[in-house]
């Protein structure tokens, strides 16, 4: 295994974080499940500090560990908080600190919109509908957590089941990413010749450009711009020799939007059509009338029943 | 040890929180890294699915997994110096919203029915 | 001295009678009337059993076809006398061509009829029989009229269409086609009354047994097939005439195998058709068969296929080292173990069948000490006198109302209208006790003179003389208890119009009553208690019977000139036909032959030697032929105040037999239950009630081969119900009880179905980097 020390280690943590986020899932107590979060922030340690041990050439950020950190303590707890609306809190957190590492990563305007799509919008709406799906409690009973939040079913095998995807997914790529071959050159000076127009304003504010002339083209290889003056192909003249200006620097923005519209058009149009669909469709589902089941019907005239009786002890010993 | 602080000074000292375009390749090395937390987050989140009968935080689960998906996108993307896996990022998010609308109102019209959010309740198709 | 090969020759050159051969003599295609008209008769009776006749036509169709086919066999034997052959082909049936290995392999079986003399003396008294036993049976089955009658009649000519083929084939494959109609049509005809659990239980008996030996028939064929390379007599014949030459030049050794074992086969065929040790055990049973049906099956002709058998193929026969000995001995302890129990017996139909099975060994063992002659002889005096036997004890039956019991009946020769009967008994039991100058006496003497002559064959002989004097006793045992003495009856169960499910024999006690009348029993048909004579068709074949009883010991007489007094008629029939042998032992090798007037008129081949047949032939010198045997010390063909010796021996041993009968069974007999035997019974101690209880020999059998077979079948049962029905069922039972496993998979909990598929993605991946990383170290 190249990535990471010894495949012992990996193996081992992996394990070891099983048992942790088994124990941590909410069906026992609550030390079971501080216990197992220990046992987890263990090993997923465990196997940071291996990979970052073995990766000699380069290391990532640090902000890299920090948001990496976040991300997974917030996800364990998003999973196994009893109480649903925490557990969306704390998915704003996985939010927030995946977007840090979108931030990382050089993807600035994802990172943006992830928070704001997710964290703004997803979010919202689930807590819009935990709080429509909970159900009102009654005026003298405590608020109790529904059963079925309280227990998470066959921690095991799920748990199991889990790790033993992670443990073969992580074993695929600790063993294989070294025969990927990465990128070795940088591509966004290819893409500066194509937005032109980008320099227009440098090169006003350095007086080499006419208010009325406009860049036609870019070649960076003969470090040649080519300008003119409106459309009047008379006008044009070439500036050579000039000093790259070192703050032009294309955004992240600027290429996804580019990257966007140019390779796929037709996708952003389904996207669009997708979206129509999704609100007309929530529109329709929220309108329909739905009956009280037959059981739920039973089960509530029952506590009805016997919230009357309560009510009318209380009554009558009030 | 000694080899852990050097690294750490080094890390301190090379904060740059933008990197506009992709001005240097990433090593495998770090690929790894965010793979192995995108690896982590999906386990995460399919434990989370399998485990909670709330079906809002089973919901959630599947968030998460996108977002798990989401990192390993754009790592791999920057890996390749291509801009194909964000580009794929963000149709994973129309996706993902427009799915979450439907899911939910789904539920809601689930809880009018069973006044319960337990995915236990409904065993209909049991054969 | 007959030659062999002059007599074979003209087998090898036979020219077809449908080729329209240059002047070969008659054709012999009149005798494809027989099976035509029997078929023909079958069909129509078949007709009138769907047609729902009621009448006796019938048997007035079958008289009818078996008159004309007795017609045209005497009319072939006018125009064939007894030195003609011929075959006569009607249709081609099998004609295969094919090639094993290298040597190509023809089986020609054609649908063709061997007309030889020993044909036609078979023949002769086969459709002579069936026609007079027919026109019995017309009367006799006249209680059945209606669809029963159709199909006895049916079945009747089937029966002689089958024996017919049998007798008359010019080829193994149709001889085992008649063999196999004759079973069939005797399985039929026993089980007549198939509402009779004894009857059904006995038709299959008498088919089973039989089956065992055409096993071994058809093993046989088949070796004869592989052997000689056809089944044709002609062919056959043609290559036995070679073994023969080396048997006559003392090349015994020479002889294949195979050719020695092809008659070891063919014989146990004969034992199971001719009811010979050990496979008789179905001939008594056969009994519960109607009274014509056991006068023609089982005493004339079905049960001489066998002997037939063995006189057709004697050329092969005579080329085997243990063949003919071990047919002698079967034969003789055959004869000797039957009139022990015919002995002990009271039925006495059963009396008859024993002793048909006794005479039958006589037969076999006839042939097998080389008198061919002897053997064909008693065949054909045996078939009348038993068939009038068996008719006129069936007439007892049907007048008393089935009682077959020799204790519950004496004195009915005295009664009125039965003096048919009475003389057509007389007749038949002087013949079969061997009363001298009766058929049945010169036939069964040639046996015994031959047995003494035949060198090694003298035990064989000392059995079959003490046998005879046995046969005599049972006989007129039989005789001196029924016909004569005080007069008694009691009437069997079977009163007429109900003639089925009655076993013979029993009856309720009717008490012993004197008078003639029964008045307090009445009956339905009307003819209540009373015994009733027979009628006119019953009386007038018992006396045509035994007219032709008697007749036949003339045959021993008349003849052609050369075989007068010894065989005559018979004699010359067997010497011209393919059964023909003369004995190297009957006729001392010159000196003697001027003691027999007879032998004058031998033909003279001097040049040419006797051959000895393979069993001495095994132990003799080239050249040199064991001495022949002695009576005593003296030659039976000797004679001694002008008559043979051993007919003065048969003769009296008869008379002892006869003696000892009329004073145990007729002197002072005054009741029909009891007589002086009945007081010496014990002196015999346990042997009177074995040989009452038949030996035992059923029982054995069930012992040995019935109760493992059921035993067998049982476990087979089980195996059926457990294993085959088991696989069938579990073959059912797999999909529902995988169903029944997989169903618990789809609880309809979405959780079980993540798991499922979330494990089955760990798993799938799991296996992928095994196996990658497994080929990677391999």
């Amino acid at each position: 295994m190249d990535q990471i020390i010894s495949p012992f280690i990996l193996y081992g943590m992996i394990a070891l974080g099983a048992v942790g986020v088994g124990l941590a899932l909410p069906k026992r107590g609550q030390t079971p499940q501080v216990i197992g979060g220990l046992l987890a922030a263990l090993a997923a340690g465990g196997i940071i500090l291996g990979l970052t041990i073995k990766a000699t050439e380069a290391r990532p950020n640090l902000f890299f560990y920090v948001f990496g950190v976040i991300a997974l303590g917030a996800a364990l707890r998003v999973v196994t908080h009893s109480k649903p609306v925490y557990a969306a809190l704390w998915f704003v957190m996985v939010v927030l600190a995946s977007a840090g590492m979108l931030l990382i990563l050089s993807a600035e305007f994802m990172a943006f919109a992830l928070i704001i799509v997710y964290a703004g919008a997803i979010l919202i709406t689930y807590l819009f509908v935990i709080m429509l799906a909970t159900q009102a409690p009654a005026d003298d009973t405590m608020e109790v957590l529904a059963q079925y939040d309280v227990e998470a079913r066959e921690p095991i095998a799920a748990t199991v089941v889990g790790f033993v995807l992670l443990a073969v997914l992580t074993t695929f790529m600790f063993r294989g990413l070294p025969k990927v071959e990465g990128a070795t050159s940088d591509t966004s000076a290819v893409l500066v010749e194509k937005l032109p127009r980008l320099y227009e304003s440098k090169l006003r504010d350095r007086k080499l450009l006419e208010s009325s002339e406009r860049v036609v083209s870019v070649s960076l290889a003969e470090q040649v711009v080519v300008v003119q003056k409106g459309d009047d192909l008379s006008t044009q003249r070439r500036l050579a020799g000039l000093a790259w200006p070192s703050d032009v620097k294309i955004s992240n923005v600027q290429t996804l939007g580019f990257n966007f519209l140019s390779e796929h058009p037709g996708t952003i149009e389904i996207a669009g059509v997708l979206l129509l669909m999704a609100m007309l469709g929530a529109v329709v589902l929220s309108r329909k009338q739905v009956q009280l089941d037959e059981d739920a019907k039973q089960k509530q005239a029952m506590e009805l029943a016997s919230h009357k009786v309560l009510s009318s002890d209380d009554g009558g010993a009030a | 040890m000694s080899v852990l602080l050097t690294n750490a000074t080094e890390l301190i000292a090379s904060t740059t929180l933008a990197q506009t375009g992709f001005p240097d390749p990433m090593a495998s090395g770090i690929l790894s890294h965010y793979l192995f937390v995108s690896a982590a987050l999906f386990t995460i989140g399919l434990i989370g699915f399998l485990t909670r009968r709330n079906l809002i935080i089973m919901f959630l689960c599947t968030e998460l997994m996108f977002q798990a998906a989401g990192i390993a996108l754009v790592a791999f993307g920057r890996y390749h110096l291509d801009f194909t896996g964000q580009t794929f990022l963000i149709f994973v998010l129309t996706v993902a919203a427009a799915e979450a609308a439907m899911a939910l109102a789904l539920v809601v019209l689930l809880f009018r029915r069973r006044e319960t959010l337990d995915a236990e309740d409904w065993t209909d198709l049991k054969g | 001295m007959i030659d062999m090969t002059s007599i074979l020759a003209p087998w090898t050159t036979l020219t077809l009678a449908s080729e329209g051969a240059a002047g070969a003599g008659p054709s012999g295609m009149l005798t494809w009337a027989v099976p035509g008209l029997t078929l023909l008769a079958t069909v129509l009776c078949g007709l009138c059993a769907a047609f729902k006749v009621k009448s006796k036509l019938p048997a007035w169709i079958t008289v009818a076809c078996l008159a004309g086919s007795f017609a045209a066999i005497v009319k072939t034997y006018l125009d064939f006398g007894s030195t003609h052959q011929a075959i006569a082909h009607a249709f081609d049936w099998f004609n295969i061509q094919a090639t094993v290995g290298k040597s190509p392999v023809n089986l020609v079986a054609s649908f063709s009829f061997f007309i030889d003399p020993l044909t036609l003396t078979w023949m002769l008294f086969v459709t002579g029989l069936a026609t007079l036993i027919a026109l019995y049976a017309s009367e006799y089955m006249s209680h059945d009229v209606g669809a029963g009658y159709c199909r006895f009649f049916a079945a009747f000519n089937l029966f002689v269409f089958s024996m017919s083929c049998l007798v008359m084939g010019d080829n193994l494959i149709l001889l085992y086609l008649g063999w196999e109609g004759v079973g069939l049509c005797s399985y039929l005809l026993i089980g007549y009354f198939y509402k009779k659990p004894s009857a059904v239980a006995a038709a299959k008996k008498a088919f089973i047994v039989n089956r065992i030996g055409d096993l071994f028939l058809a093993l046989g064929i088949f070796l004869t097939f592989v052997h000689f390379g056809s089944v044709e007599y002609k062919v056959i014949f043609a290559e036995a005439a070679k073994y023969v030459e080396m048997l006559r030049i003392g090349r015994f050794e020479e002889i294949p195998f195979i050719v020695q074992l092809i008659p070891l086969l063919l014989m146990v065929g004969a034992f199971g058709k001719s009811a010979q040790l050990p496979l008789y055990v179905w001939l008594p049973d056969a009994m519960e068969g109607p009274t014509p049906v056991s006068a023609l099956i089982h005493a004339a002709t079905m049960v001489t296929a066998g002997v037939y058998l063995i006189a057709r193929t004697y050329p092969l026969f005579l080329c085997s080292e243990y063949a003919l000995p071990t047919v002698a001995w079967v034969g003789s302890l055959t004869a000797l173990l039957a009139a022990t129990i015919g002995m002990a017996q009271f039925d006495i139909k059963r009396i008859m069948a024993y002793s048909t099975v006794s005479q039958l060994g006589y037969m076999f063992a006839g042939l097998a000490v080389l008198s061919n002659v002897g053997g064909v002889f008693h065949v054909v005096t045996h078939a009348f006198f038993k068939a009038l036997l068996f008719l006129c004890c069936g007439a007892v039956m049907h007048g008393f109302g089935g009682q077959l019991d020799l204790r519950k009946l004496s004195g009915v020769a005295k009664m009125k209208g039965w003096l048919v009967v009475s003389i057509g008994m007389f007749v038949g039991c002087i013949n079969l006790a061997g009363v001298p100058f009766t058929a049945g006496f010169f036939s069964k003497d040639m046996i015994l003179a031959e047995a003494f002559v035949t060198p090694g064959m003298a035990p064989i002989g000392w059995i079959l003389l003490f046998t005879a004097g046995l046969t005599a006793y049972y006989t007129f045992r039989v005789f001196f208890r029924v016909f004569v003495g005080p007069q008694h009856y009691e009437m069997g169960e079977e009163s007429h119009g109900d003639d089925h499910g009655h076993a013979h024999g029993h009856d309720h006690a009717h008490g012993h009553d004197k008078a003639h009348d029964h008045a307090k029993h009445d009956s339905h048909g009307g003819h209540g208690n009373h015994p009733h004579a027979p009628g006119w068709a019953i009386n007038a074949v018992l006396a045509t019977l035994a007219v032709l009883s008697i007749a036949a010991a003339g045959l021993n007489f008349i003849g052609p000139k050369p075989m007068q007094g010894h065989g005559g008629t018979v004699a010359s029939m067997v010497q011209h036909s393919s059964t023909s042998f003369t004995s190297p032992f009957a006729h001392h090798e010159g000196g003697h032959d001027a003691g027999h007037g007879e032998s004058d008129g031998h033909e003279a081949h001097a040049t040419v030697k006797p051959f000895v047949p393979g069993p001495w032939a095994a132990h003799a010198t080239l050249g040199e032929a064991p001495h022949a045997g002695s009576f005593l010390g003296q030659d039976p063909h000797g004679e001694v105040l002008g008559v043979g010796l051993m007919y003065w021996v048969s003769g009296v041993v008869g008379f002892i037999g006869i003696a000892i009968a009329f004073v145990l069974h007729f002197m002072g007999r005054t009741t029909a239950a009891k007589s002086k035997a009945d007081g010496l019974l014990p002196a015999f101690g346990p042997l009177a009630s074995w040989a009452q209880h038949k030996w035992y020999v059923d029982e054995f059998y069930d012992f040995l081969i019935k109760r493992p077979i059921l035993v067998l079948s049982h476990i087979f049962h089980v195996i059926d119900a457990l294993l085959v029905d088991g696989l069938v069922n579990l073959v059912g039972a797999t999909p529902r009880f995988i169903g029944k496993a997989l169903r618990p998979s789809q609880s309809g909990r979405l959780h079980e179905y993540a798991t499922g598929m979330a494990g089955g993605l760990a798993m799938i991946l799991l296996i992928v980097l095994v196996v990658t990383t497994l080929l990677k170290h391999v």
